[in-house]
This record gives C-alpha cells, sequence and structure tokens, in this order.
C-alpha cells in the first residue's frame, strides 16, 4: 500500500477487498476495528459536538480511538468533517492515526471542514511516528549504547564482546532474567554459554531493549556463523529468556504492514511489562519518612530492585499559604522546623537509566558534581515537588503514562518544567485545557449564554502559569476561556490587572503596541459570536470586526478615526452599557430584559452583546493607557 | 478541585508580587560562593540539585535578569584578577621583544622554551575555563533556557567565553607595553612554525590546543562561523608570514637550477603544510594555505622552472623522465587548470621535433634528386631490394618517425600528464601544427599506405596489419586537407589496382572501413565505387569472351582482351591521362587487329548498357605480346613481353617494317598518334633501359629526340622467358615532382571551388537569407572535415555565385545575401 504510484479505482478496490480478507483470516490486524461500545459512541458523539473536555475522557478512559463505528466513522474523521480543530489536534497527539494513502486516512483529508485542519492532518501523517510509546522505546534502545553517563549495572560478555546494560530493564522484561536476578541480585557480570552465537544474543538483547527487529544478523562470512546458525541460536535463546515473540517479530520483518502492526503490539506489551515492574518495585519499595530523618536513610547500592538513586519528595504541611511556601523552599529549613508539625517525605528508588530522559537529570549524572559520583549509599535527590505529582512524573518517565487529574495538573506542569520534561508538559497543558474547559465547547456556549456556571478553576493563576512555563497553548486556552466568559470577568479589577500584566510582559520583550493576551480573546470573542450571526448580517459584523481589531492594534495612536468610531458604538449601546456598569455581572440578564422592549429579536441582542465587550475591552484599555 | 489549583498557583505570584530581597540574597550567597568553588576546583562535593534549585527559585522570583548579571560580574571579576594576572606572568620579556624582530637566532632556544611555558599556561587557564564554565552552565540550565529565550540574550557560556576573550586574551600584557596576550600568542605560534618550517622538532600538540581555543572564540556574540578569532586574529598573520617564507623559499629552490628538485621540494612542502594545518593548526586554513603555496611557491615560479635551460621540461621530454613530468604537471594543475606554461613547453618541443622530421625529409628527398629519378628508371620492379627512390623511402620515413613522436607523446601523456584531457589537446594541435606545415603530408601519407599495402605488409599478421593501419590513421587525423590526401590517395590506389599491386585485397578493404569510421562515408564513397568498377570489370571480362566464343569469332588469332571498365567520376582521369587543358587530342592510332577487337568490344559493351560512351585510356594499359627475335646467327629467340599498351602499338609497328630497317621519331608518331610525353617515356622502356632494350635507338643517347631513329633489336637478350618492360615514371607511385605538384594544386583548388559553392548553396537554400559572417562560418564549419578552406576563395565564389544569380545582395549593414530560387 505504500507504493508511491497512484492506484486505479479498480485496483483499489481489489487491495481493499483482499486486505478485508486478511483481516477476516486474522493474518493483520485491522487499523479501524469495529466498536460498538456505549464509551466509543459517546466519544463519537463528543467528537461530533466538539466537546473537548468527553474526548479528553474518554481517551483517558483508554477507548480506542482508531476504531470505527456502524457507518466507517471514526473520530477523527467526525472531529477533521464537523470542524473541530481542537478535538483534531487532541486525537492526533493522542496517537489517531490519519494516513496517507490508506482509505480512511483520505478519507479524513477529503472530509476536512477547511484547510486549517486539513493541514493539521497532514502534519501528522504517518511519516512522523505518532506512535505514542516511540519516545520511551527510543530512549530504552539508546540505553544499550550510551556510555555517558555510566547507567549499566551489568556486564554480559559473550567471546569477545561485552553488552553494558541495565540489570531491571532485563528483569522487567524476561521472566528468565527475573528469576535468575532475583536469586543473585548483586551479580554484576554474566558470560554467555558459548554455544550461543553472540549475534544471537544481542539481537535478543535489542528486543528486550524495544529495539527494532531486523533481518540482518550480521552472520555471513567473517562472524564465523552462517544465518541458519545465528538464526537456531536466536530460537534458542527465545526460549531460554522466555521471550517468545522475538522470533516472529524478526521473521515478519519483511512485510513492512505486519510488522508495524506487530511492532505496535510489541510496544505496548513492553510498556505494560514495565508499568507492572515499575509498580511492583519502585513504588512498592518508595519509604515514608519524616522529612528530618531523610537525610539518615541508607540504601545500599546492591538492592533487590537495582535502584540506583533515591528520589525525595516531600509532603505539604497542611493547607496554608505559609506552608506551601514553605514547602516549595524546602531548603529553608528554619522555617519548617518551627512548625510543630512533623512533615513527611516520601523517598522513591529509582533509576539513573530511565531519569536521564529529564534533561534535568541528564545533566545532574553528567555533571561532576556530587549526584554525579558514585558511592557506597545512594545518593537522595531532592525534587522540589509534592510526592504525588513526583509519582507522576516517575511513571511517566518509566513508561510514558501520564493520565492525572485536572486538580494535580498545575503542579505536574511546574514540575516538569523544572525538570525539563517538554512532554509531559504539553501533556499537563493538555489536560488543563481539555478537562478544564469545561461547558467551553461552541455548542454548549450557543445554550448556555450568559449562564454564571460556578468555575471549576483559577484562571487568572492558569494563564500565569503558563507565562511563567511559556507554554503557548496554555495562553490561547485561557484567552478562549476568558473570551467565553467574558460577562462574568470584565469588570473584575483582578482581569484588568492581568490585561496590565500581559502588557508589561510584552513590552519588556519588545517595543510593540499589541497585547497579545487581548488579541487572543478578541480572536476568540469573534469566534464565539460569530456562530449565530445571520448570513446577511456576518459580513458586516466581520467588517466590523476587522475594525475593532485595526482599532485595537493602534490604541495608542489615538487618532481621528478610532475616536469617532468609538462614539459611534458607544451611542450605539448607550442604555446596555450604563445598565451593565450599574448592574455589574448580570448584564446579560439586563439586555434579556432590554431585548423584550427595544429590539426582539436574538440576533440583535447578540450583536449587542458583542458590541458592549468590544466596548469595554477598548475601555479597559483606555484606562490602563492613561495609567501607563 | 478549584481549591488546590488556586493554592497552588500562589507560590509563583507571591514571589513576583512582593521581591523578597533576603530571600534572593540568601540564593545569590549559596550559589555564589558555590561558583567560586567550581572554579577552585573543589566543586566534587557540591551539590548539583541544590544549585540548580537556588538559580530556579530566583528565576520564579522573576529575577532571572539580575542573576544573569551577576553571574557576568563574577566571572568578569575572577577572571581580571585571577586567570589574567595567571597569564601574563607567563609571558616572559624574551617573548615581548622578539615580537618584533622576525628571526633572532641566538635567542632561538630561550624564545622557545619561553614560549612553550607560555602557552601551556594559556591553554591551561582555557581549559579550566571551559570546564567550569560547562559545569556553572548546567547549574545555570533554567536561567539560560527563561532569560535568554524571553530576553533575546547570549546564554551564560556565550557570554562567558566572550569575556575570557576580553580579559584574558585582549588584556595588555605589561602595564608599559602595548601589545596583549592574544599579540603574544599569535607570535609565538607562528614563531613556533617558522622552526618547524626550518626543520626542527616542536611540539604540535600544544599549539593545537591553543588554535582549539582561537577557534573556540568568536569575535561577536552572536558566534557566526567566520567571527571566529582564529580567522580574524590569527590566520591572517599565519597565510601572510607564509607568502613571505614561500615567496623566498621559491627563489631559494630556483636558483639551485634544477627543476627536478624544485618540483620535489615544492611538493613535499605542500603535503608538509596539509599536515600542518590538520595536527597543529586548523582544518579551517588548509584551502587558503594551499592558495598561498599555490600562489607564492607555484604559480609565480612554475614557468620559469619549465622553462629552466638544461633541466626543465624540455630536457624531462628529451630523455622521458615521465616521473619528473608527472611532477611538473601536478604543480601545474594546482595553479592553472589550464597548464598554459606547460602545455606551451609541451607544444613548443613537440614543434621543434616535427620540425626537425620535416626538414630531414625534405633534406633526404633532395639529397639526390636528379640521380634517385634516373635510378628509378627501369627499375621501378626492384625497387623493393635497392634504396632506389630516395624520395619514396624519406616519405616513408617521414611517417615513420612522425608515428615514433606520436607514440613518445601519448606514453608520456598517459603516465605523467594523467591523460589530461587539455594535454591531449594540446599536443594533438601541436602535431596537427607540424604535420600540415609540411605540404607535402597528404602525399607522404598516402605513399606510406601504398607502399605497405604494396610490399610492407607481406608475411604480417592480421593484427600488425592492424596496428600499422591504425598508426596511420591517427595521422590522418592530423591532416586538415583530407581532400587532398584524398586525391593522393585515390591516384595511388588506382594504380594499384590497374597494375594488380596491391599485396591483399582485405587489406584494402579494412583500409577503406578504417578511413569510413575515421572520415566520414562521403569521403570513402569514391575509394568504394572504384573497387567496385573493379569487380564488374571482372565479369565483363568473362561475359565478353563467353560472348566471343560463341559468336564464332574467324579471327585466327583472338587476342585476350582483359578490361576494366571505369566510371570516369570516380578515377582520377586526370591523373591517368595525360590531356592537359583544353588542347584537342586525337586518340591513338591502334594497329587492326587491335582495332577489331576494340570495335567489337565496343559493339557488345554498347549493346548492354545504352547511352554510355566508352573513351579508351591506352596509357593505362598493358599487354602481353610474344615476340619472336631472328638473331643473327639464324637462332629465333622467343620472348614474351609484358609491356604497356602504347609499347605494344609501337612494337606492332615494327612487325610491318623491313628487317633493318628504322623509323624515325617522327614517323612512329605519324602513324600512332601517340602524345609526346607517354610516346617519349615508352620509346625509353623500350629503347633506352639497358635491360630491356626491344628497340635499338640511334644515335645511342638518354634523351628521345624527335630526329631520333629506332629499329627493332633482334638481339635483345634477356635470361628470363617472361620480360617485364615498366614505362618510365608514372607506373610506379612515387613523389611528385615541382610541375605534377603543381597541376595537383590545381586540379585541388578547381574541386574546392567548387565543394564550396555546393556547400554555400546547400547552406543558403536552407536559410533563404544570411548574414556574411554567418555564412562564412557555416562554410567553414560544414569544409573542415575535408579541407580548410581560403577565405578569400570562398568570397570570391560567393560572388561568382552572386554573378551567376543564384544568390544575391540583400542588405549592406551588416552585409547580407539572399538565395536566388
Amino acid at each position: 500500500m505504500s507504493e508511491p504510484t497512484v492506484l486505479r479505482k479498480d485496483q483499489l478496490e481489489i487491495s481493499l477487498h483482499n486486505e478485508k480478507k486478511l483481516i477476516k483470516e486474522g493474518a493483520i490486524k485491522d487499523d479501524n476495528p469495529l466498536d460498538l461500545s456505549d464509551p466509543f459512541r459517546e466519544l463519537c458523539a463528543a467528537c461530533r459536538k466538539g466537546d473537548l473536555k468527553v474526548c479528553q475522557e474518554k481517551i483517558s478512559e483508554g477507548v480506542n480511538i482508531n476504531a470505527r463505528d456502524p457507518y466507517d466513522y471514526t473520530p477523527l474523521i467526525l472531529a477533521s468533517l464537523c470542524g473541530h480543530y481542537e478535538v483534531a489536534q487532541l486525537l492526533l497527539e493522542s496517537g489517531a492515526l490519519c494516513e496517507r494513502d490508506t482509505f480512511q486516512g483520505e478519507r479524513c483529508l477529503y472530509n476536512a471542514l477547511n484547510d486549517r485542519i486539513r493541514n493539521l492532518l497532514l502534519e501528522y501523517d504517518y511519516s512522523k511516528s505518532t506512535d505514542p510509546i516511540q519516545p520511551l522505546a527510543a530512549h530504552i534502545s539508546s540505553l544499550i549504547t550510551r556510555d555517558h553517563p555510566v547507567t549499566s549495572d551489568i556486564v554480559v560478555t559473550a567471546e569477545d564482546e561485552s553488552l553494558y546494560l541495565h540489570k531491571f530493564i532485563l528483569s522487567a522484561r524476561s521472566p528468565y532474567f527475573r528469576t535468575k536476578l532475583a536469586a543473585a541480585p548483586d551479580t554484576i557480570t554474566w558470560k554467555l554459554p558459548n554455544t550461543i552465537p553472540p549475534q544471537a544474543f544481542a539481537a535478543a538483547i535489542k528486543y528486550l531493549y524495544f529495539g527494532e527487529a531486523s533481518r540482518e544478523l550480521r552472520s555471513g562470512p567473517g562472524t564465523g556463523f552462517t544465518e541458519s546458525e545465528v538464526f537456531t541460536g536466536i530460537d534458542r535463546i527465545a526460549k531460554h529468556l522466555e521471550i517468545d515473540t522475538l522470533v516472529d517479530s524478526i521473521l515478519d520483518s519483511g512485510d513492512r504492514r505486519l510488522a508495524r502492526q506487530r511492532r505496535t503490539a510489541e510496544l505496548t506489551k513492553g510498556r505494560d511489562q514495565l508499568e507492572e515492574w515499575f509498580r511492583s518495585n519502585v513504588l512498592h519499595n518508595k519509604l515514608v519518612v519524616e522529612t528530618s530523618k531523610a537525610g539518615d536513610v541508607k540504601w545500599d547500592r546492591n538492592n533487590a530492585i537495582f535502584a540506583d538513586v533515591l528520589l525525595q519528595a516531600d509532603e505539604l504541611l497542611g493547607d496554608t499559604d505559609e506552608y506551601s511556601n514553605g514547602a516549595l523552599q524546602p531548603g529553608d529549613c528554619a522555617d519548617t522546623g518551627s512548625k510543630e508539625q512533623r512533615q513527611k517525605s516520601v523517598l522513591f528508588p529509582c533509576h539513573r537509566a530511565m531519569l536521564l530522559r529529564s534533561e534535568f537529570f541528564h545533566t545532574m549524572f553528567s555533571s561532576q558534581f556530587r549526584e554525579a559520583h558514585l558511592e557506597d549509599h545512594l545518593h537522595i535527590i531532592n525534587v522540589d515537588c509534592s510526592p504525588d505529582v513526583l509519582e507522576i512524573i516517575l511513571m511517566f518517565l518509566y513508561t510514558e503514562r501520564a493520565d492525572f487529574p485536572l486538580d494535580v495538573a498545575v503542579d505536574v506542569l511546574f514540575a516538569a518544567d523544572m525538570l525539563f520534561i517538554e512532554k509531559l508538559k504539553t501533556k499537563a497543558a493538555v489536560v488543563i485545557s481539555t478537562l478544564g474547559s469545561g461547558n467551553m465547547s461552541q455548542a454548549e456556549a450557543a445554550k448556555t449564554r450568559g449562564t454564571t456556571e460556578e468555575d471549576d478553576l483559577d484562571i487568572y493563576a492558569i494563564i500565569r502559569a503558563a507565562w511563567m512555563t511559556r507554554v503557548q497553548r496554555l495562553e490561547e486556552f485561557a484567552a478562549r476561556y476568558l473570551a467565553y466568559r467574558l460577562e462574568a470577568h470584565i469588570d473584575s479589577p483582578e482581569f484588568a490587572q492581568l490585561i496590565q500584566e500581559s502588557a508589561s510582559r510584552i513590552q519588556g520583550r519588545q517595543e510593540t503596541d499589541s497585547i497579545e493576551l487581548l488579541d487572543d480573546i478578541r480572536f476568540y470573542l469573534g469566534e464565539r459570536f460569530r456562530l449565530r450571526f445571520t448570513d446577511a448580517g456576518l459580513e458586516e459584523m466581520m467588517e466590523e470586526e476587522a475594525e475593532q481589531h485595526a482599532t485595537g492594534a493602534i490604541t495608542n495612536d489615538g487618532s481621528i478615526e478610532e475616536v469617532i468610531h468609538g462614539i459611534e458604538t458607544i451611542d450605539l449601546t448607550e442604555k446596555g452599557v450604563e445598565q451593565t456598569s450599574q448592574r455589574g455581572q448580570d448584564h446579560d440578564h439586563d439586555i434579556r430584559n432590554l431585548n423584550g422592549e427595544i429590539v426582539g429579536d436574538e440576533f440583535d441582542q447578540d450583536s449587542m452583546n458583542y458590541d458592549i465587550l468590544m466596548d469595554k475591552l477598548d475601555q479597559i484599555l483606555e484606562s490602563l493607557d492613561l495609567e501607563a | 478541585m478549584a481549591m488546590r489549583a488556586r493554592q497552588k498557583i500562589r507560590a509563583p505570584r507571591r514571589g513576583l508580587n512582593t521581591n523578597k530581597n533576603d530571600d534572593f540574597e540568601t540564593n545569590w550567597e549559596g550559589l555564589s560562593t558555590s561558583l567560586k568553588k567550581i572554579h577552585t576546583k573543589d566543586a566534587s562535593n557540591l551539590s548539583f540539585e541544590q544549585l540548580y534549585r537556588n538559580a530556579y527559585n530566583i528565576v520564579l522570583m522573576m529575577r532571572g535578569e539580575e542573576l544573569y548579571e551577576r553571574v557576568k560580574m563574577l566571572e568578569q571579576g575572577w577572571l581580571d584578577t585571577e586567570v589574567q594576572k595567571r597569564v601574563t606572568v607567563a609571558v616572559s620579556s624574551v617573548l615581548l621583544q622578539a615580537m618584533d624582530q622576525a628571526e633572532i637566532q641566538d635567542q632561538e632556544n630561550e624564545r622557545r622554551d619561553n614560549g612553550e611555558r607560555f602557552l601551556n599556561v594559556l591553554k591551561e587557564a582555557w581549559e579550566d575555563h571551559q570546564v567550569s564554565m560547562g559545569m556553572i552552565t548546567d547549574v545555570l540550565m533554567y536561567m539560560d533556557r527563561v532569560v535568554s529565550a524571553d530576553h533575546k540574550k547570549p546564554s551564560i557560556y556565550v557570554t562567558s567565553m566572550a569575556l575570557f576573550r576580553d580579559s584574558v586574551l585582549q588584556s595588555v600584557v605589561r602595564a608599559d607595553a602595548d601589545s596583549t596576550v592574544a599579540d603574544v600568542l599569535k607570535s609565538t605560534v607562528l614563531f613556533m612554525i617558522q622552526l618547524e618550517r626550518s626543520g626542527q622538532m616542536i611540539n604540535r600538540l600544544l599549539i593545537r590546543h591553543c588554535i582549539y581555543m582561537l577557534e573556540g572564540l568568536y569575535e561577536t556574540i552572536t558566534e557566526e562561523e567566520s567571527s571566529k578569532l582564529y580567522l580574524t586574529m590569527f590566520e591572517p598573520a599565519f597565510l601572510e608570514t607564509s607568502r613571505v617564507f614561500y615567496k623566498a623559499e621559491g627563489r631559494r629552490l630556483l636558483e639551485t637550477g634544477d627543476a627536478a628538485t624544485f618540483c620535489k621540494a615544492a611538493s613535499d612542502r605542500i603535503a608538509e603544510e596539509r599536515a600542518r594545518c590538520t595536527s597543529t593548526l586548523s582544518p579551517l586554513s588548509e584551502p587558503k594555505i594551499k592558495d598561498v603555496l599555490d600562489k607564492e611557491l607555484i604559480g609565480s615560479n612554475i614557468a620559469e622552472v619549465i622553462n629552466l635551460e638544461g633541466t626543465g621540461v624540455k630536457n624531462m621530454l628529451d630523455n622521458d623522465r615521465t616521473d619528473v613530468l608527472r611532477n611538473v604537471y601536478v604543480l601545474s594543475a594546482r595553479v592553472d587548470s589550464k597548464k598554459t606554461p606547460l602545455t606551451a613547453a609541451v607544444q613548443k618541443r613537440i614543434v621543434e621535433m616535427g620540425d626537425e622530421i620535416n626538414k630531414s625529409a625534405i633534406a633526404a628527398a633532395q639529397a639526390q634528386p636528379t640521380r634517385s629519378a634516373e635510378k628509378t628508371a627501369g627499375s621501378g620492379k626492384k625497387s623493393a631490394e635497392k634504396p632506389v627512390n630516395l624520395q619514396t623511402m624519406s616519405a616513408i620515413k617521414w611517417v615513420d618517425d612522425v608515428l615514433g613522436l606520436k607514440t613518445k607523446f601519448d606514453k608520456i601523456w598517459e603516465e605523467s600528464f594523467r591523460s589530461d584531457p587539455t594535454m591531449q589537446s594540446a599536443i594533438t594541435t601541436s602535431f596537427s601544427e607540424f604535420i600540415n606545415s609540411n605540404t607535402r603530408s597528404s602525399e607522404y601519407l598516402s605513399l606510406f599506405f601504398d607502399e605497405n599495402l604494396k610490399k610492407g605488409i607481406k608475411g604480417k599478421t592480421d593484427a600488425e596489419i592492424d596496428a600499422l593501419l591504425d598508426n596511420g590513421i591517427t595521422l590522418l587525423r592530423y591532416v586538415k586537407d583530407k581532400d587532398l590526401f584524398e586525391a593522393y590517395y585515390k591516384k595511388h590506389l588506382s594504380r594499384r589496382l590497374l597494375m594488380k599491386r596491391s599485396v591483399s585485397m582485405d587489406a584494402e578493404r579494412q583500409m577503406i572501413s578504417k578511413m569510413k569510421m575515421e572520415v566520414g562515408n562521403q569521403f570513402t564513397q569514391r575509394l568504394e565505387s572504384m573497387f567496385k568498377d573493379m569487380t564488374v570489370s571482372e565479369d565483363l571480362t568473362a561475359n565478353y569472351k563467353e560472348h566471343i566464343r560463341q559468336a564464332g569469332d574467324p579471327d585466327q588469332k583472338p587476342v585476350d582482351l582483359e578490361i576494366n571498365v571505369l566510371t570516369s567520376t570516380m578515377w582520377p582521369m586526370e591523373a591517368m591521362s595525360t590531356i592537359k587543358g583544353d588542347e584537342v587530342q586525337l586518340p591513338c592510332v591502334f594497329p587492326k587487329e587491335i582495332d577489331n577487337l576494340k570495335q567489337s568490344f565496343e559493339q557488345f559493351y554498347l549493346s548492354k548498357h545504352n547511352g554510355r560512351k566508352l573513351s579508351w585510356q591506352a596509357s593505362m594499359g598493358t599487354a602481353d605480346i610474344r615476340a619472336t627475335f631472328h638473331r643473327s646467327s639464324g637462332k629465333v629467340q622467343r620472348h614474351e613481353l609484358n609491356v604497356s599498351t602504347y609499347a605494344m602499338v609501337i612494337l606492332l609497328l615494327f612487325n610491318d617494317v623491313p628487317e633493318g630497317e628504322s623509323l624515325t621519331y617522327e614517323e612512329i608518331q605519324a602513324r600512332t598518334r601517340i602524345p609526346d610525353h607517354d610516346l617519349i617515356r615508352n620509346l625509353q622502356s623500350l629503347a633506352v633501359a639497358p635491360k630491356t632494350r626491344v628497340l635499338k635507338k640511334d644515335p645511342m643517347s638518354k634523351d628521345v629526340k624527335p630526329t631520333d631513329r629506332f629499329v627493332f633489336n633482334n638481339d635483345f637478350q634477356s635470361p628470363f622467358m617472361k620480360v617485364r618492360i615498366g614505362v618510365v615514371s608514372g607506373s610506379a607511385n612515387k613523389v611528385e615532382n615541382q610541375d605534377q605538384r603543381k597541376e595537383t594544386e590545381k586540379r585541388m583548388n578547381d574541386e574546392r571551388g567548387g565543394s564550396i559553392e555546393a556547400a554555400v548553396v546547400r547552406i543558403m537554400k536552407q536559410r533563404k537569407t544570411l548574414v556574411h559572417s554567418k555564412l562564412m562560418s557555416e562554410v567553414l564549419s560544414q569544409l573542415s572535415a575535408r579541407f580548410v578552406p581560403d577565405v578569400n576563395m570562398i568570397k570570391r565564389r560567393i560572388e561568382s555565385l552572386i554573378d551567376r544569380e543564384y544568390l544575391e545582395r540583400v542588405g549592406e549593414d551588416p552585409p547580407t545575401y539572399g538565395y536566388v530560387a
């Protein structure tokens, strides 16, 4: 299916038919299996509606996002067909496939509602390898050859070749090694019986380290072994180490599609093995001690779970501001010591090899500082976050899994930023921007216009966090969030302050007059209202909006045109402005009252609301400009 | 949930809102003492995590920039106080003094020791700085990420490297001197290189480390490749000293006066500089120092080297010193893709040697022109045994010599010039130059083929013949006037065919096909049709014999006729007949028997081919006649005489002449109407040549005069039954004399005129209108395969075509012609 030539229609049909037959026979797996379960149906419905929150929930539940419904729609097709950019992005990031030259892939591309979505889909073509586990696999494979910093703890010698390996990976991936190493955990060398060709062993090890199985077995003249010898060697070693699928995956490596499917399966399996091992060893062995005594914990270098470093996370003391501050700066011992409560710390025994995935740890272990020196007892390294968050981070580093609730997402974001784990940062941003989106989906917004629902997150805090951790996506999310609830925020002093902060941020960077946050809010505001303008009014509104943007962009100019325009808009909605400013946050309600008297048309009401909000933004700007 | 989110977010905000200075100061204090420890190599007990957290907290307080500035200050302070002192102390006064003087022999060792010490100190300082800054950058990782990204500042590492450059390298060595550390470094390294060039061992690794430093530092903070200190500061000086050095070196080597030595030394220097760039300096300089070498050492001297009296290229070529020539070639190729001096020298030598060959050929030909002519007369048959025809011999010798020269230069080209196409074309040009400077080259070449096809290839294997012919063809390639060659070849070939002098028809055909490949189809067309005529004639003869037999001719004494019917346009008739100009020549009167035969054949032939005209070429034929000699002793001696047709006609006259009677020259001429020229020659061979004296002449002299009388010589003696009587000159192919040459040239010019007109008309018919200059160039290119036309001749031809209204003048500026349909 990967031939570059374009197939004729009949050829295409034949190949589709053959594919179906193969799937029926069980030779290959269907990329898009039929799924009639309720959760999948809900996911599909959410994709139609553009409900980010439900989508994220379903994805974390583990619904197969590449399945199809009875009408052969996959969630990705639905999302792109209905024009929900954010949903499509979320699906693609979570591993939804949109592969060119496949039936479903091309369908997805042709169905895309607009070019923006289409381009997004093309960006995620299969060649970019969207398999979510791939980064983990790549890291582990690289461990075989990585020689700095040293992380290996066992040397396996076969004839003249030596492999520097990691006991915990061997133990996690092969039942054989697990029992062997459990019996003698302090083994540091292991000699291969010379009946097995070293090439065969190398292939097996590569397999255990998530490497791609390859047919190149380095056999032939000069190596002393023929291909068949190596092959039987692999067969034997696979039985020996109890890794039954190795031989199959080497045999299958000829067929690209089959190999890919097998590899995906292998990776998932390997990940699950690692996860199981991680849970039963690392998490199982975590220690809870008082913070003041944490330094006394001594772990011998030779331990049953082959850990070579201890990570310490301190629990928070209570809920008050002072305590949380203390917790964030544990170096400040006097402060915490003065409190009566005893602070607890959690110690996780970890493996440097996995921690290296964080640039922070990588630099740490490569440097010449204390942490990099090997001593008899394991180093205890403080990580400045709560034990829960550290556990999430470790889970991510070991297994690539990052499922966590919204309430710790901000913490994870900060910790990931501190430890330089970009993927986890993105993941945290995704969690916040999807689960936090609440009733923000466009369909919802249409119905619940003006309702004042209790927000479940502090958007001001979120936007500041976004600035600090430099996550563009989160900034956009916050702007969208604010735009959809602008009625509730526009009059609060906190909002004005936020605008000012945004302005100062940008001015600190370079001398431009636009305020990023405000521009974003305007953009999403336009998006929110544009949906419900009539066809006739739409163009007008677009023009007006464009003008508004223009005026917004040159606010400091104070040009005459702008002033006149401003007066006009104020005149138009004078009443509304007065009303809303008097009654504060409930202005929508007032307008509805007015509506009955003055206009009597929903659309007019919307456009009036829009004008009012835009006008208010200008007012805020004006007042801030005066101050500035 | 909401509570949690709020509560967690507050912490950084507090840092933002209330600038807790003491927090910043505590964090900074911890950090700065640790950074100092790093510099004093006391870092093994520092905790990365703690330092990182200090920096991280400061950045979260939104005071990253302040941190950045403080670190910068700290580094500045450290470099200014500690490092700079360490380095400047190492600069000894010897180094400072020596800076200006290029070479001071007596202080050499001292300067060298001091220099190495200084370089060592500098190298250590640099490496320490690098290591420390690496560690500090690690610790400040988060700051770098935030501050550098947000504020477009260079990373702290880059900044600190710039600090090292400013505070250490560009610091003044002594308070009173104005030279900086970098200056001392530069002069020291250059001094070391100077030492190495003069053959001493130096510490390459040490210099390499210092160069690494210069390569790692940049003039600007943006670190563009081109602003490396190495490139801006060190390299220009290095190249300048190299330039001076190699200029002197080149002069010194030239003074030794031996080209081979020069080339050897130059090659060694090139290798040496290349090695220096990889092991001591930077690979970046390799192309540049190569340029310096090429320009100073080779480029400005190579021409002189090539032309060195006694040892230059001339000498190398003469002595076949291929290895030295290769050196010369390699050096030349470095500086000039055209290798002008070398090609000029080689070309000059080729032309010189070629001219020598030409001269010796002419000298040999003119040595005994008269004698050779005499000798050939009557002994053409035996010329194989005797060096009778010196001119022919010299022609062949000329070809052999040229071939020898060619082989020699081919070998040199392959072995020394690496089969370079430029050199090949240069060699080809010079060969063609001297070959064409010999006006007789076409003739000589054709003679060479003629000689070989007649005798040379006897007893040779096919492969040898092939090689021989190939050699000749190679020379043909150089000959510009191919039409002239064709004319000679045709002439020689026609004789070979008609006289049946060819050794092997296979070889002849092979030759034709080779020429076809080399020069083209058109060239060999006529030659091939000559062969065709020969085979057709064979059939014709057989058919005629059959015809006679059937007709039951009553003639008692049948005359065997073997006839060659030749297509007049294909054969060189001019060369065969002696008709000159428009002079009307009555046909020869044949004896009756022959005339009958002639008429019978004409009848036979014309009945087969209607509308053709046969003209008899008596001068080309031969006849076997049986002659009876009545000896005075009464005996009768019979001989079979193989004579030319004219000779037969003359001899048959004597059948009707009574015994003892004589015929005068005039009588003979009147009766036979044989042209004077042919008659004289035939009578010469019959009456003058000593071995074939069938007639007696009175008076006995070498020349035939109109008043001479001839009588049949009954006393003719010959040891052989069959006697072949050749005709003086004309029968054997040999070098033409001056008159003949003029003749040939004239013919050639006529023919060329035709070709030119044809070409002009061809072109104009296609183009309709054409500018004069373009027409000229097209004509030249069309004809160049055959000959190089004379431009004036083309002009004249165009004029003539205009007169005859083939063409017309269309425009004057530029002159343009139009085709008249």
